[in-house]
């Protein structure tokens, strides 16, 4: 059918007008033909039917409803009861002396993550194959997926009772060497070692699947080569495994680039203490306060617009750089 | 033992310090876990003294007896197994339904059903729209609105497709079509019988996902009866208040059945963590695809 379809659109191209309109079957009977093919088809679209529904409603239409930035949203009255206020919110939010605070908060966070949350895996899993026994390797990469599995707000729990300044075994040992308690989860200055450090807790073992992955494609007739050539270990992690997986390490920093702006909400907002709001205070958190708390939707959904915004731009960056180094398609 | 003579002094130590370097990391994974559950365990004297760190000491099960006598964690509990059977079964239901037709059917429309499903992988309402949706058709503050959020994922869709792509033979289904079968029966008969591993797969991401799930349950959830484990386990351990005591409690302090918080806090981690601890090996196998995928998702 759809062959059919080509051929008299490549007529239209070759053809001059007089002898295509000779060709061409009439209009009803081309129409004809199509509404065969669908009624042929129509349990096919009954069966995308909930899908499409689905995906309209809950997908599409809060992306029409992004238009809430440019109004004066009250729930109650909806669109027609409020008042189209152009880019008042998006001056409110830019003019707001803690924009920069927030902007500065949610990137260095990101930023930070990228540097140790992302080499952490990369690291883990050279350590890992560099192991001799395949059984304590196994037991080891079992052991480390265990975190990954927990949910935010376990781990968070898990941080309150280890970082307790009274019954937290970190502070237990600070005492036992001498020294005061500290009240880690209070002060602001151990917001983002303890945000990045338990991010490496929870995600150094999965991370490291992917690379592992790449790593038992290697060919071994390289390491054996290089052995020949008395290349010592780390010689050969150096020349061989490393340029080995070497796309890997690009395709997965370019994607993680462009996940610079989304920052993890549950654990922020887990970990966030009146005290400490001066670094934990980042964009999602603000949004939520704004939007949920306050019930201020115009200028929450225009604050989720500029953030969406900029990561689609990184988004779309980090694609574009990616098709270079990998051949991965969707659909 | 051959290779084992070639390997130099220095590299002698660095397989001993490697080895020593994962014992020490296991540790490390699994220390928090450890002393949770010795916590959970122990007697009120040596918490209170801060003497627990791995193994329980005055063992004792109280803990465990409040938290099964709570209401609300049992209520949460329910909840949460509610929200994640039936959002499983909804949830494989309708990706089923999106793979099948992207994977094996021609008709008109299909780029676009597929541009539909991939921009919304990339592109999402954002916080605030969705909650107003989601009000607007009258959800908020039910379970459903839970199941809903995450029914039909892009990323699974497009996961299940590239399986039922890859691991189905076109001729299987041309063959069932010639004999007469429509594709209802195609998918129902053949299609998700064959990709049964595929399916029990994802069907275990998405118990996990809604079992850790604590954005969409603080946003869409209002009433304590409605609570789901996350919601209920913070209000227990992050603000050490909130849904586990009620005025009968007040009474049983007087009893002097003494349970210092601290414990009650641990079991109730205990007792959120137990299904994830048991699905988790399983789930290690996972497809690798799968996870590049996952990447590029973000």
């Amino acid at each position: 059918m759809m062959a059919d379809v080509n051929i008299t659109s490549n007529d239209v191209n070759t053809q001059q007008l007089e002898p295509l309109v000779k060709n061409r079957p009439p209009f009803t009977v081309r129409a004809k033909k199509v509404f065969k093919k669908i009624w042929n088809d129509r349990l096919i679209y009954l069966m995308i039917l909930p899908v499409v529904v689905y995906y309209v409603i809950f997908r599409y239409l809060p992306m029409a409803g992004i238009s809430i930035a440019f109004y004066d949203y009250k729930i109650l009255k909806g669109f027609s009861g409020s008042t189209f206020v152009g880019f008042k919110h998006f001056i409110t939010f830019f003019s707001n002396p803690d924009f920069f605070k927030l902007l500065y908060n949610t990137i260095i966070l990101n930023v930070y993550s990228l540097l140790f949350c992302f080499t952490a895996p990369i690291i883990f899993a050279l350590l890992l194959n560099e192991l001799r026994n395949k059984h304590f390797k196994k037991t080891v990469q079992t052991v480390s997926y265990l975190p990954y599995f927990l949910s935010t707000v376990v781990v968070v729990g898990m941080l309150y009772n280890l970082l307790s300044p009274t019954t937290g075994s970190i502070n237990a040992l600070l005492r036992s060497m001498g020294k005061d308690s500290i009240n880690f989860l209070q002060e602001p200055k151990y917001f983002r070692p303890i945000y990045i450090i338990s991010g490496i807790w929870q995600g150094i073992g999965w991370g490291s699947i992917v690379y592992l992955s790449a790593l038992t494609s290697i060919d071994q007739e390289l390491y054996e080569a290089a052995m020949v050539d008395g290349a010592s270990r780390f010689k050969q992690v150096i020349h061989i495994t490393l340029p080995s997986i070497k796309n890997t390490i690009i395709v997965m920093f370019i994607l993680q680039v462009g996940n610079l702006m989304s920052v993890g909400f549950e654990k922020v907002f887990l970990l966030q203490q009146p005290t400490n709001y001066s670094v934990s205070e980042v964009l999602s958190t603000y949004i939520y306060k704004l939007g949920i708390t306050n019930a201020n939707y115009g200028l929450a959904t225009a604050v989720g617009l500029f953030n969406s915004v900029v990561s689609l731009i990184l988004v779309y960056f980090s694609t574009y750089l990616s098709k270079k180094y990998s051949e991965t398609t969707l659909l | 033992m051959v290779v084992k003579d070639r390997r130099t002094k220095g590299e002698k130590a660095f397989d001993i310090f490697n080895v020593i370097l994962m014992c020490i990391l296991c540790a490390i994974f699994l220390y928090p876990v450890l002393n949770v559950l010795a916590i959970s365990l122990s007697g009120s004297g040596p918490v209170l003294r801060h003497e627990v760190f791995i193994i329980p000491k005055k063992v004792t099960t109280n803990a465990y007896k409040d938290i099964i006598a709570n209401k609300y964690i049992y209520q949460a509990y329910l909840n949460t197994i509610f929200v994640a059977v039936v959002g499983c079964f909804c949830s494989l239901l309708t990706i089923c339904l999106a793979a099948y037709p992207i994977a094996f059917c021609d008709f008109y429309g299909k780029r676009l059903f597929k541009n539909m499903i991939l921009i919304a992988l990339w592109f999402g309402g954002g916080m605030i729209p969705t909650y107003v949706v989601m009000q607007k058709v009258g959800l908020v503050n039910s379970l459903w609105a839970l199941i809903i959020n995450v029914l039909c994922s892009s990323y699974y869709v497009i996961v299940l497709r590239s399986f039922f792509a890859g691991g189905i033979p076109k001729s299987l289904i041309e063959s069932m079509r010639i004999d007469g079968a429509n594709d209802f029966q195609i998918l129902f008969g053949l299609v998700i019988p064959l990709s049964k591993a595929a399916l029990a797969t994802i069907a275990l991401w998405i118990i996990v996902g809604h079992w850790n799930d604590f954005v969409a349950p603080l946003l869409y959830l209002q009433d304590r009866d409605k609570y789901t484990l996350q919601i209920v386990l913070r209000d227990i351990i992050l603000q050490a208040s909130g849904s586990l005591y009620e005025a009968n409690d007040a009474s049983r302090i007087q009893e002097g059945a003494m349970i210092i918080p601290a414990q009650i806090q641990n079991a109730v981690i205990i007792v959120s963590m137990i299904p994830m601890l048991i699905i988790y090996p399983f789930l290690q196998k996972f497809f690798v695809t799968g996870i590049t995928i996952g990447a590029v998702k973000g």
